[in-house]
């Protein structure tokens, strides 16, 4: 069938094209400006009046739905004219950012308060879907000098604070202190990752298990826990904004990796959570987060030892990342709702809080004034977390400030790791693509 | 093909006489209560259609010019760049080829063990009643408790699988982890899931085929496998056509046991999957996913007016 295109017909189409163009144009984003990072202007909250009720989104990390009920509970009764709404806005980080920002584009819903991890607040700030807090710890007294140092620094930039600590971690190094006393090893942490190699094949010979260590997931945080075995090899996934994952040391360190897993065989993948084959007595040892901490001593049949990260043939020291989550404030909520959430998040952060989600979960207490007499005396093993701080390091850019770029890492990990792919060139394409994602989605908006 | 053309002006026959006009129809009362009561029946219906389908279609194309971080309120308009990008990506191919290779061994794994499965149940013994029960319930359990409970059958760790393997002295393969038997693990779980649907539709078809020709037929000396090939085949192509468009369709968009077995994707990522993880999943390119979404419509669009044009003619309805 043949149709003419006459006047009507024309009117007709031109009609519902801009019917279509309008109907597309209603929402979305503006497409007047160019994408920056969110202004530093001075905010001001003088004279402004807390709003009534404010959402606070959490994934609940270390399992602390409980304990940050009771904290809302007794900032109810402190504070009677705020209420605070817990809302379950995803299972992990990743699910609440998707929430968080899927929200944004929809400009409504928001919520006062946000949890972010360590690799999604700079996106937050390089979108401007956050305040830098500087007004509101001015305004509401909120004692910054008494935060540990390196956890708080963590949220700077271009000298703002944009967000607080929460459910702050490190890695540790776990192991079954079982297997190490069949072996006739000592009941620590090995200093170094050699040391281990040493060891290795006799916990292999003597525990039964079917590996001396297990590398974390790599669907989970592979680029997090793996900047422990680059850093002391002296390399790194990036310094400052320069890739530097195809050094000959970050290879020689992966290359190590590999050969524990296919030279020498001791060594395996975790397939889903790394803790919860420890507890489960695949492996002698693995590491994973101080979150899963209470969690590990709870479920594990035998006695668990904690300690530092391991050093490296470059790092006679430990070397350790910090990681986890902090607090933030949205940029698309009223100013009313920014001082309640600016409230809210004094409270939360307080020192006794601070112990009492300590307590609860295994996370580090943020707080240097935190009193942590009755939660160490419970679990002690909080303390080699806390004491660790003193060897911890800032992550690398390409890891907290690339988006997508753990996603990267944790797929160059996997061939490395699971399919014995070759080092070297894994590294130089991982390359590649972590500067193709610094010059499309980050240059461009730090200006 | 033939393809019928415009007559050419100049043969355009001439005005025609008033008894060639054809008869304007009259708006009478039973005809304008009949649009009205269509109005009342279609309209609530068409506006739900056009607000919450065709309107997220116009603005998902309008998003895929766009140069968009999702969460951004502003972005930059990019013509088809999202598109160019895609194409010339090292991540196209890869995409493709593992949307290509999903769709098709979970549709063909689905179908023919469907319609191998029908023809048990198909046939007169004890328990069928049962065993229909058990193959179709895969099909209505959530996609992501199965996704769950089939991630601790593979677990190389402490799954049943690598129990049972390493009873006979072998090792469990790394399904998680490898991205090749990621991609295999999703495969089979996703055809166990819905190969009960096949089996019923066939079964139903198998059930209606007509006893009287299939009766002719073995009384010509036809044995079962003859039967089977040159009757119940050609005759059952309605149903095959009808699962082979439903089947299609459902697997290019299949999503919730890939972002359950391998969130990161890794050797899974199929373009509906790609479209999430580019948005959602990593990256926020809210711009690029759309384009993405775009590329797996058109390519929905022409699987289906391909299948209705072309395949339909090898269909025996009758």
């Amino acid at each position: 069938m043949t149709q003419h295109l006459d006047r009507r017909h024309f009117l007709g189409l031109a009609g519902v094209t801009a019917s279509a163009a309008a109907l597309a144009a209603c929402g979305g984003p503006s497409t007047s400006g160019t994408p920056v990072a969110s202004e530093a202007a001075e905010l001001d909250f003088s004279g402004v009046k807390p709003a009534a009720k404010i959402d606070f989104w959490s994934n609940h990390p270390g399992k602390s739905q409980d304990v940050e009920k009771a904290i809302i509970e007794k900032f109810h009764a402190k504070f009677p004219d705020i209420r605070v709404n817990l809302v379950t806005a995803g299972a992990n980080y990743e699910e609440i950012a998707q929430k968080f920002q899927t929200s944004q584009a929809a400009k409504s819903g928001l919520p006062g308060v946000v949890v972010l991890s360590d690799v999604w607040w700079f996106r937050y700030f390089t979108n401007g879907s956050i305040i830098p807090v500087d007004a509101l710890v001015k305004q509401l007294d909120i004692k910054l000098d008494d935060f540990r140092k390196s956890l708080v620094d963590d949220y700077k930039y271009n000298d703002k604070q944009w967000a607080l600590p929460y459910g702050r971690s490190t890695p540790l190094f776990y192991y079954n202190k079982d297997h190490f006393q069949a072996a006739g090893l000592p009941d620590r942490a090995p200093k170094t990752w050699q040391e281990f190699g040493e060891w290795a094949p006799k916990l292999k010979a003597s525990s039964g298990a079917q590996y001396a260590y297990i590398y974390p997931a790599l669907a989970g945080y592979a680029g997090w826990t793996l900047q422990n075995n680059l850093w002391g090899w002296g390399g790194s996934w990036s310094k400052e904004w320069e890739i530097t994952c195809d050094s000959p040391e970050a290879i020689e360190a992966l290359q190590w990796a590999q050969d524990s897993i296919y030279k020498n065989g001791w060594a395996g993948v975790s397939s889903k959570e790394a803790a919860d084959d420890f507890s489960a007595g695949l492996t002698s040892s693995t590491i994973s987060s101080t979150g899963s901490l209470l969690g590990v001593l709870k479920s594990a049949p035998f006695n668990v030892g904690v300690g530092f990260l391991p050093g490296g043939p470059k790092a006679e020291t430990n070397v350790c990342p910090t990681g986890g989550a902090g607090l933030g404030i949205p940029s698309g909520i009223t100013k009313e709702e920014q001082l309640a959430a600016g409230t809210f998040l004094k409270f939360m952060t307080e020192p006794e809080n601070s112990a009492a989600f300590s307590a609860a979960t295994g996370y580090m207490p943020t707080r240097e004034s935190a009193d942590m007499e009755a939660v160490l005396a419970q679990t002690p093993q909080i303390q080699t977390a806390v004491d660790q701080l003193a060897v911890t390091r800032v992550q690398d850019n390409a890891r907290v400030f690339l988006p997508g770029a753990d996603q990267e890492l944790a797929k160059a990990a996997a061939a490395i790791l699971t399919q014995q792919a070759d080092v070297k060139a894994t590294m130089t394409s991982l390359k590649k693509t972590l500067e193709g994602i610094y010059e499309k989605d980050v240059k461009p908006k730090l200006g | 093909m033939t393809r019928q053309l415009a007559p050419h002006p100049s043969t355009k026959p001439t005005k025609p006489g008033p008894a060639a006009t054809p008869r304007r129809r009259r708006w009478t009362q039973r005809t304008r209560r009949d649009f009205f009561v269509f109005l009342a029946l279609a309209l609530p219906n068409l506006v739900l259609i056009a607000v919450f389908t065709y309107r997220p279609l116009i603005s998902n194309i309008y998003y895929s010019t766009l140069d968009w971080t999702l969460g951004s309120p502003s972005a930059t308009v990019v013509g088809i760049n999202n598109y160019v990008t895609f194409f010339t990506s090292d991540d196209a191919s890869k995409v493709l080829g593992t949307t290509a290779i999903f769709t098709v061994v979970t549709v063909g794994g689905s179908m023919i063990l469907g319609l191998l499965i029908a023809l048990a149940l198909n046939a007169k013994v004890r328990g069928t009643t049962f065993a229909r029960s058990a193959v179709f319930a895969p099909y209505v359990l959530s996609g992501v408790g199965v996704g769950l409970v089939w991630l601790f059958i593979f677990d190389p760790g402490y799954g049943v699988l690598a129990w049972l393997l390493r009873g006979i002295g072998q090792q469990s393969p790394q399904w998680i982890n490898d991205p090749q038997l990621s991609l295999v693990m999703v495969i089979l779980v996703y055809v166990w899931k819905n190969l009960g649907y096949c089996a019923v539709v066939y079964l139903a078809g198998l059930q209606s085929l007509p006893q009287d020709v299939m009766e002719a037929a073995s009384l010509d000396g036809a044995n079962g496998f003859r039967r089977f090939i040159t009757m119940s085949l050609p005759l059952l192509s309605p149903t095959t056509f009808f699962l082979l468009i439903t089947s299609l369709l459902s697997s290019l968009q299949a999503f919730d046991l890939i972002r359950i077995m391998t969130p990161l994707g890794t050797g899974t990522s199929t373009l509906i999957y790609e479209a999430y993880l580019q948005a959602f999943g990593a990256f926020n390119r809210a711009g690029y996913s759309a384009a993405i979404s775009v590329i797996l419509f058109a390519i929905l669009l022409v699987i289906t007016v391909f299948q209705l044009r072309f395949v339909e003619r090898k269909v025996h309805y009758s």
